[in-house]
């Protein structure tokens, strides 16, 4: 069986743009960031790719490779609490 | 830690944040958001972390669209932009399916330090307070460097 290498956090967000991705973080950067991992999986949705995180130990990345938010849409964050 | 780097094009400022819950260790994008008072992570986020929310406080939380409710934890440790703080709490809510975040880094963090953002660039730099007049001096290479 072929060993998985981990490769560039930045490569795996390129090559599965449009998707949620679950990466297994290998390596850091200066600044302590992931930089390298090796893909788990991605997924169409965040449901998916935070379920599948599930049944995974260690440091793992879960995020969307592409915008934040959708072409046409616009967000106004801001919140405030009262306890 | 050297300047952050975010993508000029992007909407909003995404930060890879470290979240250490009840029994995982997970890195999540936030939205850095100066306009809320508190850092929010999604419910299904909180949930795969380890925490139950039955049992979980909850707090009133304004937008500018109306009030809801959300519940508060207190993560084990969250880690941004090189600083890490314990017991830190953080809202719990549902977020917007089509929010391609896992949340809010609010304010209650980011006031750890001192921000300087150059939008130019897309350098953030997050230094902290000034002790001394060496230290401002210090500091204000590392402001110059990412001018």
């Amino acid at each position: 069986m072929d060993e998985v290498r981990p490769e560039p956090i930045e490569q795996i967000r390129q090559r599965h743009e449009g998707e949620w991705l679950l990466i297994k973080v290998t390596s850091h950067d200066k600044n302590g960031l992931p930089k390298e991992g090796i893909l788990l999986g991605h997924f169409p949705d965040r449901k998916a790719a935070w379920d599948a995180t599930e049944v995974i130990d260690g440091e793992v990345y879960v995020f969307f490779a592409g915008p934040t938010i959708p072409e046409g849409w616009e967000a106004v964050l801001h919140g405030w609490v009262s306890l | 830690m050297d300047g952050f780097r975010f993508d000029l094009s992007a909407p909003h400022i995404v930060v890879p944040v470290r979240i250490t819950g009840a029994q995982r260790v997970r890195w999540l994008n936030l939205i850095l958001d100066t306009g809320s008072t508190s850092t929010v992570i999604d419910e299904l986020v909180a949930l795969r972390l380890g925490y139950n929310l039955e049992s979980a406080p909850t707090v009133s939380v304004t937008t500018v669209s109306g009030t809801s409710q959300a519940s508060i934890i207190a993560v084990r440790q969250i880690f941004a932009f090189g600083i890490a703080v314990d017991e830190f709490p953080v809202l719990v809510m549902p977020l917007p399916t089509q929010l391609r975040a896992d949340g809010l880094l609010g304010l209650d963090f980011l006031r750890r330090r001192n921000l300087f953002c150059n939008f130019d660039k897309g350098i953030l730099l997050t230094l902290p307070f000034s002790r001394s007049f060496l230290h401002r001096l210090a500091l204000s290479a590392q402001i110059f460097s990412a001018l």
